[in-house]
């Protein structure tokens, strides 16, 4: 029904909090890092000599793993409820303790938490490769994986980056994974479950690994910005 | 004049002016952060209005509606469901503000969701959410519609079908690129334009981004593709980051400058993204001056589209190949994964053409037994994703095409498009409305009209009804009909003039299903290369062909360099450039058996490994020799060369995997003369329990193997039980063990333990992404990093022990 002047009803309540909820990537499509591939699998530009054919090969390899990753991803912001030097709480009575995660979003007044696979289908042919005398392809396959599924996460954060662009947010440029500083690899699981990971065809083992291979997680937070010219003024 | 013309009439005449960034605006006039701005616009109309008139008075000819966000996902974040009503009011306001002089843009972005396949939301979800923006706008009484800040072409075509089905309004459609110049979901800008123009966009573009000094290069490449003008919305420059601060450093004045180079660039419409005021617009807008826009490049184009890649088909360049094998006709495979909805033999079908330079893949799922429409479906979802080659919809039914082309993340070919009265008035509209490009058969109801005179006829007839649906010649490829030579000698002369024809005198894209001419006929391949040499003479611009076909491709490469197609023989001298380098090391190879053996370790080649070592053997050297004088040395050269990093790690184990392959084959000969001295140790090696990772593993134990010793590999996630049973059994000098997290790592101890409580004497080295140095040191076990250490330290720990 709209009210005089042709404008709608106005009760609208502008200070409800936004409901987020997890954002799935069905197929992120990512062309290869094909530089970091090779950095990974030990080249060193100007000291590594590859002849032709080993580069045709590899080549080859790489692009056989593309076809055979299946990135998918999931993602959710939530809003930092309360946080101490080595303490954060987020969404709905989240806690993570650790020092590293609350120092890097210090700034923060969200936390991103992502995760990424490249699925079943490259695990499998890793697998056969190293069974069936073909390892050269194998670690190619590998590398390609890690880097890919790295990569999917990478492409997730420029994604909100792009999202937040015109709010004047930005995801922060580190992110940090379960396992890593004091984050402790139990917090894989919560963060498993907060993703809802299922629902790209993850699984979590009881020692918290990441099933399929070449899944992973991480958190980053989001963070208030200014416009600022070259002077620092805020605009 | 409806208001689209009376747009397209303005659009001849000057360039129009856009407005500026909104959501910044808003927050600098009293937006607090975090709340709906369409909500908090409804709330403070005054707000968004004095926003609209200041970009109207800076000389915005358009201002967009402050709906970016106003469609059912987004709002029901904040708990709205009104959607109608919301976009209906702010359109309203922003008619208020500028009045009936200037235009209003209902402005649509993304759900922050992704469209199938590339996300979890419903092709025809997506659709539908964007249909009730669509309505409250309309109600709202905009001019002319926008798609901005798309990332997602699946999105973008689901907001542009969504408006195209409920309204004949103008619509613009901008996408969001990234540095790399492709969106975040791999679009590039040549793809995007000639998919979003085909589906019927009446301009197309990009906004945010870049800076415009930027964008003028994804202006730039557009340009020569678009038959439609072309949008420019960059932000105040390249937004860099400052202390952590996001700062846009364009000021008004520069900002105003590029619009003339974006101008020259061939944009229609230009105004600003983030960073942007309304001193920027005005800038802008006293720059152009209402200088005239240039047409658009083109007034139809020849091109099919994936999400990611475009295929522009031209018959003075290569001849595009469309590859044909995801056909179930004759493939019993492929039936059967068709049956039973497996898609991998399809994936894979998609990555050796792609391999083996397809340009296209065709895509026919016609076999009885199955629900074609949504076989159809399936299999098109899982090629745009698995495949950056767009696809050829080939199928007889025209709701299987309907739904292929509804749901495809580009521009499809349709195959194909026939004189057959019914088919011809069910399926070129539908091809009309989702922008296909068809190929055109010469088929009639009466069937194939044996003279190349009777199909042009038959060509003529179609190409005149496509027409009325706004065909161009440009959308059409003409099919010259191939029949097979054994049963009609003269037929394959009628295709080929049938080609000639329309090559040359219809001036249409012409191409060929190669194969059906060696039909019946024994050594196919031969006939198919002649046949393809003689249609690329007439003018053929596509074929269909297996791209496996090494005598067809490589004739095709061949006849393109010598019909002058290929530029400088590029795409030859590429083709058989390694080759070459094969030819001119074999050359250089293969003088004396025992220099080529270790020339084949250190290559890590291990093609013919075999034969050049028996050739050793029959020149008198023994296997012993063999292996301890050439192999070991040469395999101990790559693993210096890898320290040395001048190797990298698929030459380490390509030079592994060489050797392993020699001394198997070298085995029965090494039996009869090698003593057991050769053997250095036994090695027990396993990935503990409850990690599954054992690449890492594998390559230890494939380096350790070929330096001669006995490694018996356990796997992985091995329990500490079984390894310190076998252990017992097998009493190795050395157990070695992986693990690659830190909740698994602390197996290596409990094992270290447990064997020594058993009474085990025998070393540990172990290794892995989270094992470290003191790790082991605590342990009390050797660490190393990779398969060279690994080998260095394990003949350590066999020494010290003897």
């Amino acid at each position: 029904m709209a009210c005089p002047m042709g404008l709608p009803k106005t009760n609208y309540d502008v200070t409800k909090e936004k409901m987020e909820s997890v954002v799935v990537f069905e197929t992120i499509q990512i062309s290869e890092p094909r530089d970091k591939i090779f950095r990974r699998l030990g080249y060193r530009r100007g000291v590594t000599t590859v002849d032709g054919r080993i580069e045709e090969t590899v080549d080859r390899d790489i692009s056989y793993a593309l076809s055979l990753i299946h990135l998918r991803g999931a993602a959710l912001r939530l809003p930092i409820r309360d946080r101490n030097g080595s303490t954060v709480v987020c969404g709905q009575d989240i806690v993570f303790h650790s020092s590293d995660i609350a120092g890097m979003i210090r700034d923060c007044d969200e936390l991103l938490i992502m995760g990424a696979t490249a699925g079943s289908d490259i695990i499998d042919a890793i697998v056969r490769d190293s069974q069936e005398d073909r390892l050269t392809r194998g670690v190619v396959l590998d590398a390609v994986a890690s880097e890919m599924a790295d990569a999917a996460l990478d492409w997730i954060v420029a994604y909100f980056n792009r999202t937040l662009l015109r709010d004047n947010r930005r995801v922060s440029t580190r992110r940090f994974s379960a396992g890593y500083g004091d984050f402790r690899i139990e917090n894989q699981k919560e963060l498993f479950d907060i993703l809802e990971m299922s629902r790209i065809g993850v699984r979590i083992s009881d020692r918290f690994m990441l099933i399929p291979e070449k899944s992973v997680t991480a958190i980053a937070g989001i963070y208030g910005i200014f416009d600022r010219d070259e002077k620092g003024a805020i605009h | 004049m409806s208001k689209k013309k009376g747009l397209r009439s303005l659009l001849k005449k000057k360039i129009l002016i856009l407005d500026g960034a909104t959501g910044t605006e808003l927050q600098k006039r009293g937006m607090p952060a975090g709340v709906c701005p369409e909500t908090w616009c409804i709330e403070h109309p005054e707000v968004i209005r004095a926003v609209h008139a200041d970009y109207r008075e800076a000389g915005s000819d358009i201002v967009y509606t402050c709906t970016f966000g106003a469609n059912r996902i987004k709002l029901g974040q904040y708990g709205i469901t009104d959607v109608i009503e919301v976009n209906r009011g702010l359109a309203d306001i922003a008619r208020q503000a500028v009045g009936k002089k200037n235009l209003v843009a209902g402005d649509i972005g993304p759900t922050g969701r992704f469209v199938a396949p590339f996300g979890d939301l419903a092709f025809d979800d997506a659709v539908d959410v964007f249909k009730e923006q669509v309505r409250g706008l309309l109600d709202g009484g905009v001019d002319l519609f926008v798609i901005e800040t798309m990332m997602d072409i699946q999105e973008a075509r689901a907001a542009l079908i969504a408006v195209k089905e409920l309204t004949d309004t103008f619509t613009i459609v901008t996408m969001t690129y990234e540095q790399d110049g492709r969106t975040l979901n791999g679009t590039d800008p040549v793809s995007a334009v000639i998919t979003l123009q085909s589906l019927g966009a009446d301009a197309v573009g990009c906004n945010c981004s870049t800076g415009p000094k930027e964008m003028i290069e994804l202006i730039k490449r557009m340009n020569p593709y678009a038959t439609v003008p072309l949008v420019a919305k960059p932000n105040a420059g390249m937004p860099r980051l400052v202390d952590g601060q996001t700062v846009f450093t364009m000021d008004a004045e520069e900002f105003g400058i590029f619009g003339t180079t974006l101008a020259a660039g061939g944009i229609a419409m230009i105004g600003g993204c983030c960073g942007t005021n309304p001193g920027h617009i005005k800038e802008l807008a006293r720059v152009m001056n209402d200088r005239t826009s240039r047409k658009p490049a083109r007034k139809s184009v020849c091109a099919v589209s994936s999400s990611r890649k475009a295929v522009v088909f031209d018959n003075k360049g290569a001849v595009a190949v469309i590859g044909e094998r995801i056909n179930p006709t004759g493939k019993k495979n492929l039936q059967d994964e068709l049956r039973s909805g497996r898609m991998g033999l399809i994936r894979e079908m998609a990555r050796q053409q792609e391999e083996k330079k397809a340009d296209l893949l065709d895509v026919n799922v016609g076999m009885p037994g199955i629900d074609e429409r949504a076989v159809m479906e399936t299999v098109v979802n899982t090629l745009s994703t698995a495949s950056s080659l767009p696809l050829v919809i080939d199928s007889s039914d025209v709701h299987v095409i309907e739904k292929a082309l509804r749901i495809y993340p580009g521009r499809a070919l349709v195959n194909s498009v026939t004189g057959e009265k019914k088919k011809l008035k069910e399926l070129l509209p539908v091809a009309a409305t989702y922008g296909a490009m068809v190929i055109a058969l010469p088929v009639t109801d009466r069937g194939v009209p044996a003279s190349a005179k009777e199909r042009t006829e038959v060509i003529e007839r179609i190409y005149k009804e496509a027409r009325e649906y706004g065909f161009t010649k440009d959308d059409i490829i003409v099919d010259g009909v191939v029949m097979t030579v054994s049963s009609d000698p003269g037929a394959p002369l009628e295709t080929l003039k049938t080609v000639e024809w329309s090559a040359r005198k219809l001036k249409c894209a012409t191409m060929l299903g190669l194969t059906n001419v060696s039909f019946g006929m024994p050594e196919r391949r031969w006939l198919n290369a002649a046949f393809m040499a003689m249609a690329i003479e007439r003018g053929m611009t596509v074929v269909i062909a297996n791209p496996d076909a090494d005598e067809v491709m490589n004739v095709k490469a061949a006849s393109e360099v010598l019909m002058n197609r290929d530029q400088d023989a590029t795409a030859y001298l590429a083709r058989f450039a390694v080759a070459l380098e094969e030819t001119q090391r074999s050359g250089t190879a293969g003088a004396v058996p025992r220099d080529d053996i270790a020339q084949a370790v250190l290559d890590g080649n291990r093609e013919g490994i075999s034969e050049k070592l028996a050739v050793a053997l029959s020149t008198g050297l023994n296997a012993r020799q063999l292996v301890h004088d050439v192999m070991i040395p040469a395999i101990t050269k790559v693993g210096e060369l890898y320290e040395r990093k001048q190797y990298f790690l698929p030459q380490l184990i390509a030079s592994a995997e060489t050797m392993k392959l020699g001394l198997s084959w070298l085995e029965p000969h090494l039996r009869d003369d090698v003593s057991s001295q050769d053997n250095k140790g036994r090695i027990l090696i396993a990935t503990v329990q409850g990690d599954i990772h054992d690449i890492g593993k594998n390559i230890v134990a494939l380096m350790l193997g070929n330096q001669g010793f006995d490694v018996i590999d356990l796997g992985k996630d091995v329990a500490t039980a079984r390894i310190i049973t076998e252990a017992k059994r097998l009493q190795p000098q050395i157990i070695a063990l992986s693990a690659l997290m830190t909740t698994t790592m602390v197996a290596m101890k409990e094992i270290v333990i447990a064997a020594r409580r058993e009474g085990l004497d025998c070393s540990f080295m172990i290794g892995g992404a989270v094992v470290t140095e003191s790790y082991a040191a605590e342990i009390g076990a050797s660490y190393a990093m990779d398969g060279v250490e690994a080998v260095r330290a394990a003949e350590l720990l066999v020494k010290k022990t003897k």
